[in-house]
């Protein structure tokens, strides 16, 4: 509307009439003093980009030396062997670190799976939801307050969380020990003895075991067996003092037993073995890294979350989403690539954390394989590199810098798999 | 809807119209007055009264009592802060995304209580839809962003879909410009046409009531046009509420005007009154420009 043709209102008019201050009225002229001044300031900018450019450089530099010198060092070792072997105390020349790859993740494979599910949805209460119930809000506040704390508790300290939350259970389903059946065992495992038969070389039966205290059975009379294919017959007892003759069939042999004739324990698992507690199993040990790593999830999801724009949210409110409409359809795929990249820090961290390792599973790397089953423990990556460069040998000081090499490797590869999965939702 | 060549035209005769306040209201000679269509629908469709509204202890509006007719386009006009965004936004509930608002009084759709806890929010905003300040399509495709509510109440076969988005599009009147990118992202449109978009997509879940906060504010004088032409257009099917500092705008496109200082309502009407003889000072100030 046209403002020149009504009278200006009262207070414009003296707002019009108060003095410019001194200060910007000497700032407009370009008088030799100002200039130098700006001059001053630039040359300053200059220096400061200067620093920032020999600092960047000088880590970089530094990091150039590390790898050029564990190259160097471990250059020897990179062969086949080094992924398909496993650790030998007797020859190190042809130990490898396959179970300790495997192990490690595996390890990663639980840490995900149950650190990334956790953390996201913690995010999502906390940026996407705001409680009206008393208590929520009350919890809601307090984790806020507290995940940036828990990201700097050291790891160890988290080792020594997953050591008594996971592998003992506070010891409320019995006390692990080490080779022996204890806790409490869901699912996944049949129980026998191992018993020689008359057939001899070796030839074995198994005989159930009812009773987890008795560590060996002496067989004394008939008893049900189960042979190696799961059939049940009667085990039969020969007693050499009877007089009665050793059976020759070897049929017959296979079924039978010499009387007094004892066997250990012997545990037949599937994969899904599960028992409380955990015990040195990778499961408490990807759980124990998951809590290390959940801080991180947690902050790196809320801040993807808080940088999604308000608008969309609205927009989707607008259109009578409901909370969690809005959440899966707006908020998470916008926010998915930050969340994303938050996951691929913490993935790195885990596969490269030692500490916590070594208070849940020891510092044992004396495994050929992978695990077995969900209680088996596992060798890591970290774990054998640590054991590697501590042992006085030079072979297995090169072992170690090129089972550092192979580290970086798949942290690596993990990430260009999550970079490319990134942009893949990206462009979607 | 007036086709795109004649829009220089249309701003070659507001441009003069708006240069003079003293004869703001005449009426505009390509588009039907508004004044027209203000005679013949005056059945009531929200109805508010005693109604307050605060944030936290900050009370944002206070004792305002407003009908807004059906099929009508009702402007609310004031000062930046007196309020408008806040009554626009409790008329769907949206300000229950804010923590702390709260309000009291009465707020009637028809028979619904909107107000009321136990209101079906989901329902109400499906009635009531809106139209943000800022264009804010979802980062998707143009299809998706039409069909983005749509998805939500109903489930639709494919065919079904595609004429909805159809219809929306071509109500809003923005079909001809994407009917061969509708795969491309909703981002890559200029601000007028992801505007238009916006109101498609609001449109698709087949509202009553249509909320606009200062939906031309971020465009340029051609786009605004076009929306203007749309809001005049849809005013047929739906209830339009709309907020705007733009008092050619209000003049142009609105059956009644609403002015609101300082979180109350001075006065409303029909909008050639409020911009003719205003009955207050205060705005008869304002539509002359004199402050705000
Ligand atoms: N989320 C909020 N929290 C606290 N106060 C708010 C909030 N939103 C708005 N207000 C306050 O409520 C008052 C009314 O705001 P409102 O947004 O309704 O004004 P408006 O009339 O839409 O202004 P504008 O024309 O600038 O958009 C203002 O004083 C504002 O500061
Ligand atoms: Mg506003």
């Amino acid at each position: 509307m046209n403002i020149e043709s009504t009278t200006p209102v009262a207070p414009n008019d003296s707002e019009s009439q108060r003095p410019v201050p001194e200060a910007i009225r000497q700032g407009a002229s370009a008088t030799t003093e100002s200039t130098q001044n700006s001059q001053r300031r630039i040359r300053r900018s200059k220096t400061f980009y200067g620093i920032c450019v020999s600092v960047s450089f000088l880590s970089i530099v530094v990091l150039a030396v590390l790898l050029i010198s564990i190259a160097v060092q471990g250059r020897s070792r990179l062969t086949p062997t080094l992924l398909t072997g496993a650790h030998s105390t007797s020859e190190p020349a042809s130990s490898g670190m396959y179970p300790a790859i495997i192990g490690s993740l595996s390890i990663c494979a639980v840490c995900a799976l149950s650190a990334l599910p956790l953390g996201i949805g913690t995010a999502i209460f906390l940026e996407e939801f705001q409680p009206t119930n008393p208590w929520l809000r009350r919890l809601h506040g307090f984790l806020n307050l507290n995940i940036s704390n828990l990201a700097g508790v050291p790891s160890i300290v988290y080792g020594l969380l997953g050591l008594s939350l996971f592998v003992f259970m506070f010891n409320a389903f019995g006390q692990i020990k080490v080779n022996e059946s204890s806790g409490t065992e869901l699912m996944g495992v049949e129980r026998y003895y191992q018993i020689l038969t008359l057939a001899g070389g070796g030839d074995s039966v198994l005989v159930r075991q009812t009773d987890l205290a008795l560590p060996t059975i002496t067989i004394t009379e008939p008893i049900e067996a189960v042979d190696r294919d799961g059939n049940t017959f009667r085990l039969e007892v020969w007693d050499p003092k009877s007089g009665t003759p050793k059976p020759k069939d070897p049929a017959t042999q296979h079924r039978t037993v010499r009387l007094g004739q004892s066997g250990g324990a012997y545990a037949k698992t599937s994969w899904y073995y599960f028992r409380l507690p955990f015990g040195r199993s990778f499961l408490a040990a990807g759980l124990t890294l998951s809590l290390v790593i959940l801080p991180i999830v947690i902050i790196a999801a809320q801040e993807a979350l808080r940088s999604v724009s308000p608008s969309l949210r609205e927009a989707s409110y607008g259109l009578g989403a409901t909370k969690w409409q809005t959440v899966r359809n707006v908020s998470l795929p916008a926010a998915i690539p930050g969340i994303m990249t938050g996951a691929i820090l913490a993935m790195g961290r885990a596969i490269g954390e030692a500490a916590p390792i070594l208070v849940v599973l020891g510092a044992t790397v004396a495994k050929n394989s992978g695990p077995q089953n969900l209680m088996d423990t596992v060798v890591t990556m970290p774990v054998l590199i640590f054991h590697w460069a501590g042992d006085p040998q030079v072979t297995y000081q090169q072992l170690a810098a090129a089972a550092i090499i192979v580290l970086l490797l798949v942290l690596l590869l993990m990430n260009s798999l999550a970079i490319y999965l990134r942009q893949k939702i990206r462009v979607e | 809807m007036i086709p795109e060549q004649t829009q220089p035209i249309r701003l070659a005769i507001d441009m003069p119209q708006s240069a003079s306040a003293t004869n703001a209201p005449t009426t505009d000679t390509s588009a039907p007055s508004p004044a027209d269509a203000s005679q013949s629908a005056e059945e009531l469709c929200i109805e508010i009264s005693h109604f307050n509204a605060w944030y936290g202890s900050f009370q944002a509006i206070h004792d305002l009592s407003l009908d807004i007719r059906r099929n009508q386009v009702t402007a609310f006009i004031g000062p930046s802060g007196c309020g408008k965004s806040t009554l626009l936004r409790w008329i769907n509930r949206m300000n229950d995304i804010v923590p702390t608002a709260h309000s009291n009084g009465t707020l009637r759709i028809h028979d619904l209580d909107v107000l009321s806890p136990s209101t079906d929010v989901v329902h109400l905003r499906r009635q009531v839809g809106m139209v943000f300040q800022k264009p804010n399509p979802f980062p998707k495709t143009i299809y998706e962003n039409v069909a983005f509510g749509p998805r939500l109440h109903l489930k639709l076969r494919r065919g079904e879909l595609d004429e909805l988005v159809e219809w929306s599009l071509r109500k809003a009147a923005v079909w001809d410009e994407v009917k061969d990118r509708l795969n491309a992202p909703a981002l890559g449109l200029s601000g007028g046409q992801q505007q238009r978009l916006c109101i498609a997509r609001a449109i698709a879940v087949g509202p009553e009531i249509l909320l606009m906060d200062e939906p031309c504010s971020a465009l340029d004088p051609a786009s605004t046009l076009a929306i203007e032409d749309l809001i005049y257009e849809l005013r047929e099917q739906y209830t339009i509420v709309m907020v705007t500092h733009n008092m050619q705008q209000a003049s142009r496109c609105s059956d009644r005007t609403a002015f609101f200082f300082e979180g109350r309502l001075v006065e409303s009407g029909p909008t050639d009154d409020v911009f003719t003889k205003p009955q207050q000072k205060r705005t008869d100030d304002y539509v002359r420009g004199r402050f705000g």
